[in-house]
């Protein structure tokens, strides 16, 4: 008789103490204050995917998760935008010091991280990347022929835009667009395309004339120049 | 095994004599109705004791490793959490119980309210109920701020900027609770000594005074319609009652237990399976992302305050609290006689229906709380990526202004985003170009919701947000437009 009401309590005993039931709160996995938070997917999540998007791709920002963009853009350029934004550009400074929510460590723990989670080992493949970083060198009107030969077929012979097979390619020559947008931007899209919206890179060849061969250095910096003349007078 | 125990009791009875005096208290009769189905509503307030007694017992056991000091409090509940064995159960149940405790109280009450079990002669009894339920808030609001993370900080913040409200004596009340006029190194100590020691001693000695005008006045018969209350003749009638009345030791008392035992197995499967509450963030007042709600029991008066236009707050903090604990004190007062059964009092059930109602909308806006902005979503909500693909370059520069302005953080897209403006993933087939812009620029006309951000846009960036409200309509709509000018020609 006693045995039988005993024998089940013991055991239920026994089971709570050596199971962990779900209410047991399992040890802390993100730290008590939000400036020591260092880990690159939280940090992403809740700084950066509201423009640059959930995965690094399809934001109205410049895609992240680009390997060609991850190869060419120096690690400190990375450090320095985070840190100060882009000036003149919807990218925030992001530093504690530019009234930013980052403190440094958090700042190279995204630099960091981009690189570590979305770049790619160079292919051996892959011809001669232009580099990432400005130049002055670029010359208006050879950017009109590059331009009429790589850009015009979507983007219309002045850049007023156009279409693709049904699909409306917005004009890249709308003085509000390049207000906001840096020569620098202007010169990594033209090198990087943006693969998340179809836009090819440098060498990509859809759209393009059958005769188009990849861009080279000068071609991309005579681009960047013709681009920039685009700009109306106030912003240039 | 069963005369043992006889023999050991009767060893100690005849020692103690406690039969004499616990007996008549354990038989004491109760009116016949309510020992039969019926005794079923009377359980609730044995429920709420029952939880106190667990209160009792699992505040002991926390008060034992609880540190009540404003550097150290967190670190001890992450003690109990963490790394003191069954440190964490304790804490769940505590929390399980106490909310129990207010829903047993509440629930209790609104049964006495419907029953008319308030009227003569247990207006006291109805009196003594409403100071406890006002005491088993304050311990909820005490226990709250013993958690002490940031939504005990920032409550207690409130609470004081409340308190500060009050005509004349504000500051010196403030002073009082918080230790001196900031929360600082006495505040905890002040809310555990309340939480411990003052409010549990008030709770007991009103229990106390309570069980005694339950046992000298009796517990009410089940209302009967057309059996009207008369305090002249209701006293004989109900000593008649009595004598056809059934001793509480038996099915009433099997009842009680009965019910109190299965709560007390749903707090304690709800401590196990969902587990105690926090501490969330830490009580640092530096750390800006805490967003502060009051534990569940306050979210109503939170919704309430929240919701209340500016002119009237003042009031509907501090006036509209007197007047709601006023009138629960007054009730038994202004109808203390006739009909007792809910089917006759149908302004009782109208005032329980619209107060549970009301209760219940107000919990759940404080839950939701749409007015507050949220502050992470402009960095943090993607832009849909739908509006990505079918957006020009402007278009995309716009989306990028439209969460660098913040505007994500009142303006959700898709549903994902702040909820205190309104959506605007088809703006552009409300709104023009130009009453869009007159919108960003202005904001509501008259100081309304929206603050204007004219001055904080520059034209690019207001060309190119716009271009892209412009564009969140729904496939194959056009644009808004003005209804009296005519449509652009194709």
């Amino acid at each position: 008789m006693t045995a039988r009401f005993v024998r089940p309590v013991v055991l239920l005993a026994l089971a709570a103490a050596g199971c962990n039931p779900p209410g047991k709160p399992a040890p802390k996995t993100i730290p008590d204050r939000p400036d020591a938070l260092v880990d690159f997917n939280v940090l992403y999540a809740t700084h950066c995917a509201g423009c640059h998007g959930a995965d690094g791709t399809l934001g109205p920002a410049p895609p992240l998760n680009d390997p060609l963009f991850l190869r060419i853009v120096p690690d400190a350029e990375l450090v320095k935008v985070l840190t100060d934004g882009r000036p003149g550009t919807p990218m925030a400074p992001f530093a504690q010091a530019k009234g930013g929510p980052l403190t440094a460590a958090q700042v190279k723990v995204l630099a960091d991280g981009l690189k570590t989670k979305w770049g790619a080992p160079p292919t051996s493949a892959a011809p001669d990347v232009p580099a990432y970083a400005l130049t002055g060198k670029g010359d208006v009107e050879n950017g009109r022929m590059a331009f009429a030969m790589a850009c015009a077929s979507c983007h219309g012979d002045k850049g007023q835009g156009g279409k693709t097979g049904d699909q409306p390619v917005g004009a890249i020559n709308d003085p509000a667009y390049l207000a906001l947008s840096s020569n620098q931007v202007l010169r990594r899209y033209v090198i990087t395309g943006r693969a998340d919206l179809g836009m090819p890179n440098y060498a990509g060849k859809t759209g393009r004339p059958h005769n188009f061969s990849a861009l080279t250095e000068q071609d991309v910096a005579d681009l960047t120049a013709l681009l920039n003349s685009w700009r109306s007078p106030a912003t240039k | 095994m069963k005369r043992i125990i006889t023999s050991v009791g009767n060893w100690f009875e005849a020692r103690l004599r406690l039969k004499p005096s616990v007996m008549p208290l354990l038989e004491h009769p109760i009116p016949a109705g309510a020992a039969g189905p019926k005794g079923w509503w009377y359980v609730f307030g044995s429920a709420s004791m029952t939880l106190l007694f667990l209160q009792i017992a699992t505040g002991i056991g926390l008060a034992l490793v609880y540190v009540p000091s404003a550097d150290q409090a967190y670190q001890s509940l992450e003690h109990l959490n963490y790394r003191q064995p069954f440190g964490w159960f304790l804490r769940s149940v505590h929390y399980w119980s106490g909310s129990g405790m207010v829903v047993m109280v509440v629930i209790h009450m609104t049964q006495v309210f419907l029953h008319g079990a308030y009227k003569y002669p247990r207006e006291l009894t109805w009196v003594f109920g409403v100071c406890l339920l006002l005491l088993t808030l304050g311990m909820a609001f005490t226990g709250q701020v013993l958690r002490w993370d940031a939504d005990a900080y920032w409550g207690v913040g409130v609470g004081a900027s409340m308190a500060g409200r009050v005509p004349v004596g504000g500051p010196a009340v403030v002073e009082l609770l918080l230790g001196g006029p900031t929360i600082g190194a006495s505040t905890l100590s002040r809310f555990f000594a309340l939480h411990v020691f003052i409010i549990p001693g008030l709770l007991l000695a009103l229990v106390g005074g309570h069980l005694w005008l339950v046992m000298t006045r009796g517990i009410s018969e089940p209302p009967v319609p057309g059996q009207p209350v008369d305090p002249k003749t209701y006293d004989a009638k109900y000593h008649e009652e009595l004598k056809k009345g059934k001793p509480f030791l038996g099915d009433a008392m099997t009842k009680d237990g009965l019910f109190s035992a299965v709560v007390v197995l749903v707090v304690v499967a709800l401590a196990a399976v969902i587990g105690p509450k926090g501490p969330n963030g830490l009580p640092d007042p530096t750390l800006t992302g805490a967003n502060p709600r009051p534990d569940w029991p306050f979210l109503w008066l939170f919704g309430l305050l929240s919701l209340s236009p500016a002119g009237l707050e003042t009031f509907v903090m501090l006036a509209f609290p007197v007047v709601l604990v006023i009138g629960l004190l007054l009730v038994p007062f202004i109808s203390n006689r006739g009909e007792r059964a809910p089917s006759r009092r149908p302004v009782a059930v109208l005032i329980v229906l619209v107060g549970g109602t009301t209760l219940a909308v107000l919990t759940y806006e404080g839950m939701t709380s749409p007015w507050s902005p949220r502050m992470s979503g402009w960095s943090g909500d993607p832009v849909p990526v739908a509006m990505v693909k079918r957006s020009s370059p402007l278009e995309l520069q716009g989306a990028a202004v439209f969460q660098l302005k913040d505007c994500r953080n009142c303006h959700a897209l898709d549903g994902l985003g702040g909820k205190r403006g309104p959506d605007l993933s088809s703006v552009g087939a409300r709104l023009t170009r130009d009453q869009l812009i007159d919108q960003i620029n202005n904001g509501t006309p008259g100081g309304g919701n929206m603050p204007a951000y004219g001055k904080h846009v520059r034209p690019a960036e207001m060309d190119a947000m716009v271009a892209f409200l412009v564009s969140l309509r729904p496939p194959g709509q056009p644009p808004a437009r003005i209804a009296t000018v005519p449509a652009p020609k194709k």
